[in-house]
């Protein structure tokens, strides 16, 4: 075989893939745009390909002061704060207990914390939404917090436990050999150097109640009305500018973590999830 | 101390979620994203002005049947209760009927001082259910058949006609199915009227058990019909669908379309029109549930809700629907262009002999379960 | 021991209430009929109804499943072992955006730009690869996969690629020395080798599938649809738990089907 010549092979290498790499950002960021382009678009009909009109009407539209959706906005924000909180109320002692302490059956206790994630969920938050129903929770943020808690727990529990394994036990023992006392100990060694690991599961978390969609439109709707639950509605009710608009307002904390989390979750805790 | 802030947070969460002003007015609303839109850009602001210190809340439960069956859940949730979170439910004629029976409405309308304006046979009967004195119409609204004209110059005029078009022309009729909306519900009741043989019973009773099985052959023609049609989702999917120029025709409620004309959102040449024999309309009642908190503020909302001004100014010019009461007393209150843009594409005439009731509830259940059982799958 | 349980005892007991408790009500309500009698009534009507979304969604799940799983493992082995200093820094900033983007946004933009006149024909028909006249909507099934898949890839890519960095380099430059090609490198070195968190993460995918609402209700109208679409339609229009829980019950043993394949499979691979 006659070989080519090599700086004429690797132009063509370069360009084949360029081609793929943009092919790539195409499929990624293609859908994102189509978003951008509905949030700006005032008229925009059959046949013209494209909008006719441009313009800010329709966000005007989402932020005037009777549309909920500000009022959706501090829903999604209070509901996820408070699903942090209760979360890692829970799963703080918990994930302490699994990375350092002995328990009966620690195995199975682990699996039981996977279970949630094993199954499908749909069903799961139809029964809970019946049984809300009998206790008077439906339609009420809190009813809406422990539903999110629900898959909220299970990143926080694996997580923790993950991280407060990562803790360096020699510094405790020194602190221990200093006088100090287990809480004193706990609070001042182990939990700063389990914290980034701890923020990443809240930021999970947190992220997890802002997207949440099916156990809110069950448990919560029509009362409680979050972001996802505004943008469905808008969706379905063929306001697409809207949806549209909604969906950017969503995306922002989502994006916004992604480009921060690695700051938190670190290779040694990343490893050791699920151990 | 960051769970002390989360722990405060959660309390404050929760505080918030029990805490309700006792001035608020709750309006819990079936429906497209229309009706929260009346109440709260129109509606709520209007009333609030009179009555200082109200303040409206709307809430909207969803299209179709889905939307008034959520409505019922709420309100059923809390039977046992003595004070309800709902002041005014705003429900289809099936839910209006059923909750009626189960005596969880209130018999309201003679404190209603406009209750006099309220002609309409529906006023008196959902769908074979007495519900005089628990409902009054809030407007009346019809399923017809958008069309663009561009595409299609001359539009089958009649189911039967449908039926051999949309087999030469695939694909261009587009309708919802029953799972998304009344429109597309309102399509299949209409094939029915035309193709059962018994549009008289379906409409006005009575009911005959094994009804259902005489359908056979108007199912098997409705199941074949689906393989030549685009399905959308939804009442709006199919406005959305004639926008983009994915379908040339299909059902939709005709406030909504006049709605989507005036926003700029639907091609303004498109037209509409109502098959023969006929295709069913409705109204969206108003209706208290029986253990309001605050029934005396809900009956002056409706009062101010059926009131000439309200419903020619938000029914008729705002919101392009039939109003709920006489329209004597409607009209006075409208210019004649405005009053005549609702029969725009639809005169009063085809109007009175092609604009049908919806079936009776039982009928309307039996033939729901059978699209699903036949047609659907 | 005891403070242990004492510190678990919390997290354990909102799991019992929030899931264990819901988990057996589905189960117990999908075999009860109106009467109160246990019944297989709904079972059988959930079959008779909706059989053919059954069928569907195991269809749309496992299509969706392949496309992931391909695409997953072209990009973490060519962020394993390509070259290129643009390229794989590029690609690895790419690919996982989707990651944390809700599904019900997805779902959204699918929705618009999937459609017939949607931008993305808009687009194809300006290149000259689609004609205007022809061009079909892509809502149905296509849809359906093209919009899990876009959501997934980044989850799974991110635990592969994760297992692919921590393999043992020497045997890949072994293999390359001897003259191996990359494409033949990740099929017979690194594919084998990171086996077991591929079929986790799908697994797991599947899973999410199984569970998502958003994106059949807003892409699919009619039926056949996922399973998901027509539990919540029982639920919604008619108040009918006992049949949703039933077509729950489905979904259930379709995802314990795929975990038991699995652990089948890792014990077998482990007893070898």
């Amino acid at each position: 075989m006659r070989s080519r010549h090599p700086a004429f092979s690797r132009l063509a290498e370069t360009l084949g893939l360029a081609l793929v790499m943009g092919l790539a950002a195409f499929v990624v960021f293609g859908p994102l745009a189509n978003l951008a382009i509905w949030a700006f678009a005032e008229q925009w009909f059959y046949p013209n390909q494209w909008p006719t009109r441009w313009g800010f009407e329709f966000w005007a539209r989402v932020f005037r002061p009777r549309a909920g959706a500000w009022e959706s906005l501090w829903n999604s924000v209070s509901i996820a704060i408070a699903t942090v909180g209760l979360s890692m109320v829970l799963s703080i002692p918990a994930g302490y207990a699994l990375a350092r302490l002995t328990l009966p059956a620690r195995s199975l206790i682990m699996l039981v914390f996977l279970l949630p994630q094993a199954f499908p969920s749909l069903p799961i938050f139809v029964n809970i939404a019946a049984i809300f129903y009998g206790l008077g929770l439906n339609g009420s943020l809190f009813g809406v917090v422990l539903v999110h808690s629900l898959p909220g727990l299970v990143y926080a529990v694996w997580i923790a436990t993950a991280s407060f394994a990562a803790v360096d036990r020699s510094m405790e023992e020194a602190a221990r050999n200093l006088g100090a006392g287990p809480l004193r100990t706990f609070r001042d060694i182990t939990l700063p150097q389990a914290f980034p690991g701890l923020m990443a599961a809240s930021i999970f978390v947190f992220l997890d109640s802002i997207d949440e969609f099916t156990g809110t439109y069950f448990v919560g709707a029509p009362d409680i009305t979050t972001l996802p639950i505004l943008m469905f509605n808008a969706s379905m009710g063929g306001n697409y500018q809207i949806a549209s608009i909604t969906a950017l307002i969503l995306l922002i904390p989502s994006v916004g973590f992604m480009l921060v989390i690695e700051r938190f979750l670190k290779a040694d805790v990343l490893s050791r999830i699920g151990r | 101390m960051n769970i002390r802030i989360a722990l405060a947070s959660l309390l404050a969460a929760t505080t918030l979620a029990t805490s309700v002003s006792a001035q608020t007015l709750t309006v819990i609303t079936a429906g497209d994203t229309n009706m929260v839109d009346y109440i709260n850009d129109y509606l709520g602001p209007k009333f609030e002005e009179g009555h200082p210190g109200v303040t409206v809340r709307a809430v909207g439960t969803g299209p179709g049947d889905g939307g008034s069956q959520a409505i019922y859940e709420k309100i059923h949730a809390q039977k046992d209760k003595s004070v309800w979170d709902v002041d005014v439910a705003v429900v289809h004629q099936r839910m209006a009927g059923k909750m009626v029976e189960e005596k969880l409405l209130a018999n309201y309308r003679d404190g209603v001082a406009t209750s006099k304006l309220v002609t309409r046979k529906t006023a008196e009967n959902a769908l074979g259910v007495n519900v005089s004195g628990y409902v009054m119409p809030m407007f009346h609204s019809q399923i017809a058949i958008a069309y663009n004209p561009d595409v299609i110059a001359n539009p089958p005029q009649s189911y039967d006609e449908l039926a051999k078009w949309v087999k030469e022309n695939p694909g261009k009729f587009g309708y919802n199915g029953i799972t998304g909306g009344m429109a597309g519900v309102g399509f299949v009741f209409g094939w029915m009227y035309a193709f059962s043989g018994m549009a008289d019973e379906i409409r006005n009773g009575p009911w005959a058990d094994g009804a259902a099985d005489k359908w056979a052959p108007a199912l098997a023609s409705l199941r074949d019909f689906n393989q030549s049609v685009m399905m959308t989702p939804g009442n709006a999917g199919t406005l959305d669908a004639m926008n983009r120029g994915e379908i040339a025709m299909g059902p939709v409620w005709m406030d909504m379309f006049y709605t989507w004309v005036a926003d700029g959102r639907l091609n303004p040449n498109l037209k509409l029109m109502i098959l023969s024999p006929g295709m069913p309309g409705q109204p969206m009642y108003y209706t208290v549930p029986a253990k309001s908190s605050q029934p005396d503020l809900a009956k002056e909302f409706i009062a101010f809700a059926t009131s000439p001004a309200v419903q020619a100014d938000g029914i008729v010019r705002r919101f392009n629907w039939f109003p709920g009461i006489d329209p004597q007393n409607v009209k006075s209150e409208l210019t004649d262009a405005e009053w005549q843009r609702l029969f725009a594409d639809v005169t009063p005439e085809t109007l009175a002999e092609r604009g049908w009731s919806m079936p009776q509830a039982k009928y309307f259940a039996a033939i729901l379960e059978a699209y699903e059982k036949n047609v659907a799958k | 021991m005891w403070p242990g349980v004492l510190l678990i005892a919390p997290a354990l007991t909102a799991i019992a209430l929030l899931y264990a408790l819901p988990l057996l009500r589905s189960l117990i309500t999908a075999f009860v009929g109106e009467d109160g009698h246990p019944t297989l009534g709904n079972l059988a009507k959930a079959l008779e109804f909706y059989g053919a979304d059954i069928v569907y969604s195991i269809l749309v799940a496992l299509g969706s499943l392949a496309l992931i799983a391909f695409v997953s493992i072209a990009i973490a082995g060519y962020l394993t072992l390509g070259q290129s200093r643009w390229a794989v820094p590029l690609l690895r900033w790419i690919y996982r955006w989707p990651l944390f983007i809700p599904f019900i946004v997805a779902g959204q933009t699918a929705r618009s730009f999937l459609a017939r006149n949607g931008v993305l024909n808009t687009l194809l028909t300006d290149v000259g690869l689609v004609d205007a006249a022809t061009a079909t909507s892509l809502l149905d099934w296509r849809g359906l996969v093209l919009t899990f898949a876009w959501k997934q890839i980044p989850f799974v890519t991110l635990l592969l690629a994760g297992a692919m960095a921590s393999l043992d380099r020497s045997t890949i430059e072994a293999a390359r020395n001897l003259g191996a090609g990359r494409l033949r490198c990740l099929i017979e070195i690194v594919l084998p080798q990171v086996r077991p968190q591929l079929l986790v993460a799908l697994v797991l995918s599947l899973v999410t599938i199984m569970s998502v609402l958003s994106v059949p209700v807003m892409l699919i109208s009619g039926n056949p649809t996922m399973m998901t679409a027509m539990m919540a339609h029982r639920v919604t229009f008619y108040g009918d738990y006992a049949v949703a829980n039933a077509l729950g019950l489905f979904s259930y043993l379709l995802t314990a089907v795929a975990a038991w394949a699995y652990l089948r499979m890792s014990l077998r691979e482990k007893s070898n």
